[in-house]
């Protein structure tokens, strides 16, 4: 019996199994595979009335005029990096100072109801964390003008954006983010702390040689993996609290919420589907490169 | 962290209350202050009359409460009843068939003997890995589909997602022991019964867990919403509360809005405290919801991290 015999025998033989498969198999052929096949767009001069398959090919046509625009490509890209970079930098430096000051603080019961209360934020869309940011920042009423006097004029000034989102970004995950680095806490061995502390060492130093080192592993996977993301953004964050005000573009435009406004404004297509690829491509050789890592180092974190 | 609290005790050595932990106590409650003073600022700016709210601006403690915030929001009443329904429509259809088909997968996918598994895993892979991107979805879904405008598009693109069916793999393989399965199997219990019999039972924690995540995500989902949907029957809550936005912007950048156009718009000129009305009816159940199931997703998030 060769191979290809068996393998289709055993498939037989799980017949069932084959069709429990087949409703997930369907939903992410035609809402993930098919939107994949549609990125050819990046090499059509997209016509709608012809639709994505019939549209005529146009060569590279549109990352020439992709990179004949640099103002605007770079800029997207420029921001949507910088974020990338504050976001992940800062947001692992908070998710572990929380964790460890949550860890080390012995009145449990109080630290269980301040952490409840700190990961709510995440669960509040971004529809609505705009309607919270405005309270704070508009001229008229907003608790900064009415604390300080004076009026920053916040959204008409890019300047101050990347502190602006900053806060709201943090404000809404490190208390999320602290709870997996928690868990990893939690699984430490007591006896390690016991032994340490026989052996005449402090807490700060309890911290740094036994604490930090036994989340290292941890951090760098999720470091790692977070680099699959590079080139994306929380489109809610950029569109939705920053009111998408056009003023604010060349500090608040990252990728994906471009291509959200191209949608809704209707411009070239292929050019918008040049820029998506070019996304998605970075994003793929990004996470390659990064499960490698990860395959190399922590074999358990790596995904695939 | 159970373990830990026990841990404590029988050292033998209770730990003191030191200055380090009053500062460190000191420093979290500032963090958390500054974590649920934005949260309390809608409760209590949906109270504030709104008068005192244009003259002193929002406030936790203003100097005259109301409730004609909350009476505006009733006169939204009847977008917002129907808001509400697509929403819980949406999140139990969305909740409920994700978590139907993704768990069938996964229990397909972790027979260890089913040599089609292997490519089944790439195929659950690739989409995590690289992505058509909005623009490509949304010609395909409108233009190809066909679908604008439908229920279906705010629930099935994003009903299935790679981490989930992980999390879920994951559970079967380390806490369903086979042999449970293999017993069912030997008293006569088909493929199907098994499943549903013995498997889908025992998913119960981690089904809690991701059904709660995705219930969070479809509660919370704005873009497809925005991206798709186009009728007011079927304008879900992050929906509508992204077109109150729109509506002041649109009355504040044009100062000279004819009157009858106002008078259209009628009751919905939206006011500082009914927006925050509005806000508070739109956060206000997840909040009041996730603590309850708090321990199940910090439980996995810990399994979706260990791989399988």
């Amino acid at each position: 019996m060769n191979k290809f015999q068996y393998f289709v025998k055993n498939t037989w033989k799980h017949r069932a199994h084959v069709v429990m498969a087949l409703p997930v198999f369907i939903i992410l052929l035609l809402f993930a595979y098919v939107p994949m096949g549609g990125l050819v767009m990046a090499f059509k001069k997209f016509d709608y009335t012809l639709g994505i398959w019939r549209s005529p090919f146009n060569g590279i046509e549109n990352f020439k005029f992709l990179i004949a625009s640099k103002q605007i490509f770079l800029e997207m890209t420029r921001n949507t990096l910088m974020y990338y970079v504050i976001f992940t930098v800062l947001g692992t430096f908070l998710n572990v100072a929380l964790a460890i000051a949550i860890d080390q603080f012995i009145v449990k019961q109080a630290a269980k109801v301040m952490q409840t209360l700190m990961i709510i934020p995440v669960f509040i869309s971004f529809a609505a964390v705009q309607f919270i940011v405005f309270a704070f920042l508009n001229g008229d009423t907003g608790i900064i003008a009415h604390l300080t006097g004076v009026n920053y004029r916040f959204y008409s000034n890019a300047k101050y954006w990347p502190a602006v989102l900053t806060v709201v970004k943090i404000w809404n995950s490190v208390g999320y983010g602290s709870v997996l680095y928690m868990s990893v806490l939690a699984g430490i061995d007591q006896e390690l702390y016991e032994a340490a502390e026989i052996d005449g060492a402090n807490r700060w130093q309890k911290i740094f040689h036994i604490t930090i080192p036994s989340l290292i592993p941890m951090i760098t996977v999720m470091l790692l993996l977070s680099v699959g993301g590079i080139m994306r953004s929380d489109t809610g964050l950029f569109y939705q609290v920053t009111r998408n005000v056009g003023g604010l573009y060349s500090t608040t435009q990252v990728i994906d919420s471009y291509v959200l406004n191209a949608i809704f404004k209707n411009s070239n297509f292929g050019y918008v589907a040049a820029a998506t690829l070019f996304q998605s491509v970075i994003g793929l050789v990004m996470m390659l490169i990064a499960n490698g890592v990860v395959r190399k180092i922590e074999p358990d974190g790596a995904l695939f | 962290m159970a373990k830990k609290n026990l841990d404590l005790a029988p050292s033998g050595k209770k730990q003191k209350f030191t200055i380090g932990q009053f500062f460190l106590g000191l420093i979290l409650l500032l963090y958390t202050l500054f974590c649920f003073i934005p949260v309390l600022l809608v409760v209590t700016s949906a109270f504030t009359d709104e008068k005192t709210l244009s003259k002193n601006g929002f406030s936790l403690f203003p100097e005259k409460w109301s409730m004609v915030g909350m009476n505006a929001v009733l006169k939204y009443g009847k977008q917002l009843a129907i808001s509400y329904g697509v929403t819980i429509g949406i999140t139990i259809a969305g909740v409920v068939i994700g978590l139907f088909v993704m768990s069938l997968f996964a229990y397909a996918i972790s027979r260890r003997d089913f040599e089609f598994r292997k490519f089944l895993n790439i195929y659950l892979i690739i989409p995590m890995l690289f992505s058509g991107g909005q623009l490509s979805c949304y010609i395909i879904y409108t233009s190809m589909y066909g679908l604008k405008d439908t229920f279906a598009l705010l629930v099935l693109p994003i009903c299935v997602s790679t981490m989930n069916v992980v999390i879920l793999r994951t559970y079967i393989a380390n806490s369903i022991p086979e042999e449970l399965m293999e017993a069912a199997k030997i008293d006569g219990a088909g493929e199907y019964r098994t499943f549903f019999q013995i498997t889908f039972p025992l998913l119960k924690p981690s089904l809690a867990a991701v059904g709660f995540m995705m219930a969070t995500m479809y509660w919370n989902e704005w873009q497809n919403a925005l991206l798709y949907i186009t009728s007011d029957k079927k304008k879900p809550l992050q929906l509508l509360l992204v077109s109150i936005q729109k509506s002041i912007e649109f009355l504040l950048n044009n100062t000279n809005v004819p009157s009858s156009v106002k008078a259209a718009m009628g009751g919905t000129i939206p006011q500082y405290s009914s927006t925050m009305a509005t806000v508070l009816i739109v956060v206000g159940p997840i909040v009041i919801v996730y603590p309850f199931f708090q321990k199940y997703f910090v439980k996995g998030l810990t399994v979706g991290s260990v791989k399988g």
